[in-house]
């Protein structure tokens, strides 16, 4: 048999070292418990059951504050435990003079959830933090124990955020929607059941516009009769737009 | 106050139809793409040097070594855009000591370390052996330090071990194309076997990144070589450049064909998915699937390739048509894994919403990232070629009145 080729021996050499070194650097540095129960490190187990409770609970907010508790479970943040907005709060049931819960103020916290988000639900009210007024904390305007719906015309921005957007910028920026759409209670429930009604015809843009509404006087007139003949107004005029003047 | 909300709204991230809240922000960026595309260009050049070891290609006998320590070039880059990706390098080698066998990704690890140390490094080593002897007999310095510790010790240059160099270096290259199609097509098969995603879930994904593969390396190892060559001032061989010209035409006809029946596939099956892939393929992904890819990657290289190579055209005519086809295929294939990177996070799984994915340009996942990703494989190739020329002795030189 022939003798190995001697430019075979510095690569055994180099090759029994590099997976030796593997075999030592496992020895090493895997933790010992590794593989017990699965592929992870057993004692890992042990060490997160043996962490420090730091939350406490909404029910245990509900023993001293009862009625911000009772408030909150009747509103819409009734799935919103406490400790969501106030942090972990066991050091203060503990010891409740020492340890007070931070209360998130000012407009950074409430837009996690409540700012625009496109891949949000629809439903889901969200604001563009920008320019819902700008400057004010959100506690001004909104109890976050019980934040019912609020007033319109935030109310239709919340889910139709895009035709907001539009319309903000328009000369109806002051025209509420329900101006022009009605919309049944059940809407704010249900969208998708209950849908909101467009306007039907040309009577309700004529509130405003036509020759004898009694509307500012600032506002274009059109004879409604003769104007556009058969057709609707928004065939021309999209109501929304900036330029539906045009 | 009416400026700010116009630029509020926008700067609204663009997302149509309805999609689930995780899939708003794209996880996979830029440097998941750059991933792929460097372990193509290594799995194809490693394929292009086994044509002339194994298959005894003669014409390109030229670019042999040059494929070789590009695929190493592209080999030592390659996991660097996945080790950015994911932050926590160091967490990488925990796959080594603690091996997972039900995940094909830490299984990688093991398809990467043996085609880099077993495969890669020993058939350079093998191939340059008795080079790498007579250079660090030659050599000074520091140059004569770094040749002796490459030669390892074993400085028997007699013909019994030459001869056993090459016929050793021969076997591994036939290991070695299995684990290059290994290589490659781990990274399709990754892809592929993500069944809840409709753009990948097909199992003619790895045979389509394997063939991408073959087409980038071939045209990466041309444009090297002519690259190179023009810089160094010598002679190109039109016989190794046709021939490559001819490979890549070759294998571009098949990864096209394969492309084209994996969508085509698609339509005959026709799932619940078809809606919307048809709006994203005429909408978000239109320039880079249908113009990139398609049209400047395939088509436009395809046509010059076959004009340039089977066309009565002078010399210089047919070198500034590869040239410009094989880099048209880097184009090409670069897009095609941005489409399969990003193209398949770009649809809900709601199946009815589309998000866009906007490139940052800093940061460690931005484009300069990638840029430099890109350009390293270069700089390592650089260094190699001055340490270990590949060049053939037998190159004339360009004479100077050209």
């Amino acid at each position: 048999m022939n003798r190995l080729p001697r430019q075979l021996t510095p690569l055994l050499v180099i090759f029994v070292v590099a997976i030796g070194s593997l075999f030592v650097a496992r020895h090493l540095l895997v933790p010992r418990t590794f593989g017990e129960y699965g592929h992870y490190r057993a004692a890992a187990v042990g060490e997160i059951a043996g962490q420090e409770f730091t939350y406490a609970g909404s029910l245990a907010c509900a023993d001293c504050h009862s009625d911000v508790y009772d408030l909150k479970q009747n509103s819409f943040h009734a799935g919103v435990a406490c400790e969501v907005c106030h942090g972990p709060a066991k050091r203060h049931v503990d010891a409740p003079d020492e340890f007070v819960p931070e209360k998130p103020k000012g407009r950074g916290f409430c837009p996690l959830c409540h700012g625009y988000n496109p891949s949000r639900p629809s439903g889901f009210p969200q604001i563009l933090p920008d320019v819902h007024n700008a400057g004010k904390a959100c506690m001004t305007c909104h109890e976050p124990h019980n934040p019912t719906l609020p007033h319109p015309p935030e109310e239709c921005s919340a889910c139709h955020r895009e035709i907001a957007s539009k319309k903000m910028v328009s000369r109806h920026t002051n025209v509420a929607c329900t101006v022009c759409h009605t919309v049944p209670p059940e809407h704010y429930q249900n969208p998708r059941l209950a849908l909101a009604k467009k306007p039907l015809s040309k009577a309700v843009c004529g509130q405003c516009h036509a020759s004898d509404a009694s509307s500012s006087r600032e506002i274009p007139r059109v004879d409604m009769t003769a104007h556009g003949g058969r057709y609707q107004c928004w065939d021309c005029h999209y109501p929304h737009y900036p330029e539906a003047i045009q | 106050m009416l400026f700010a909300s116009i630029a509020a709204v926008q700067n609204l991230p663009e997302a149509t139809g309805y999609m689930y809240p995780n899939e708003f922000e794209l996880h996979w960026g830029l440097l998941i793409v750059v991933y792929p595309y460097l372990t193509g260009l290594v799995a194809g050049a490693f394929i292009l040097a086994s044509l002339e070891r194994v298959f005894n290609v003669k014409a390109l006998q030229p670019v042999y070594r040059l494929s070789l320590l590009t695929a190493l070039s592209f080999m030592l880059a390659a996991p660097l855009p996945l080790l950015a990706h994911l932050g926590h390098p160091e967490r990488a080698l925990e796959m080594f000591l603690t091996p997972h066998t039900q995940s094909a990704m830490a299984m990688f690890g093991f398809v990467y370390a043996w085609y880099l140390a077993v495969v890669l490094l020993l058939e350079i080593w093998f191939d340059y052996r008795k080079a790498i002897v007579m250079w660090s007999r030659e050599s000074k310095g520091v140059r004569k330090f770094i040749y002796k510790v490459l030669s390892l010790g074993a400085t028997d240059t007699t013909d019994a071990a030459v001869n056993f160099d090459d016929k050793i270096g021969r076997v591994i290259t036939i290991i070695g194309i299995p684990s290059a199609f290994l290589l490659h097509g781990y990274v399709g098969f990754i892809f592929g076997s993500v069944k809840a995603n409709p753009w990948w879930s097909s199992v003619l994904m790895p045979i389509v990144f394997l063939f991408s593969a073959i087409v980038s390396g071939i045209a990466l190892v041309l444009l090297v070589y002519m690259v190179t060559t023009m810089l160094r001032w010598k002679q190109i061989s039109m016989t190794c450049l046709n021939k490559l010209g001819e490979l890549l035409l070759y294998a571009l006809i098949v990864d096209f064909a394969l492309e084209l029946l994996d969508f085509i596939h698609r339509l005959y099956e026709s799932e619940e998915s078809i809606n919307i892939l048809r709006e994203m393929i005429s909408g978000r992904l239109f320039i880079s699937l249908i113009v990139t890819q398609i049209l400047l990657g395939t088509a436009i290289p395809m046509l010059s390739l076959a004009w340039a190579r089977f066309g009565r055209l002078p010399d210089e005519m047919r070198k500034i048509l590869f040239l410009i086809a094989a880099f048209l295929v880097q184009v090409g294939i670069f897009s095609t894994r941005w489409n399969v990177v990003i193209g398949g996070q770009l649809f809900s799984k709601s199946l009815r919403g589309l998000t866009v994915y906007k490139l940052e340009l800093m940061g460690l996942e931005g484009l300069f990232m990638a840029m430099a990703l890109l350009a390293l494989p270069f700089v390592i190739l650089f260094v190699l070629t001055k340490l270990l020329p590949p060049w053939a002795p037998s190159e004339a030189s360009v004479s100077t009145e050209t």
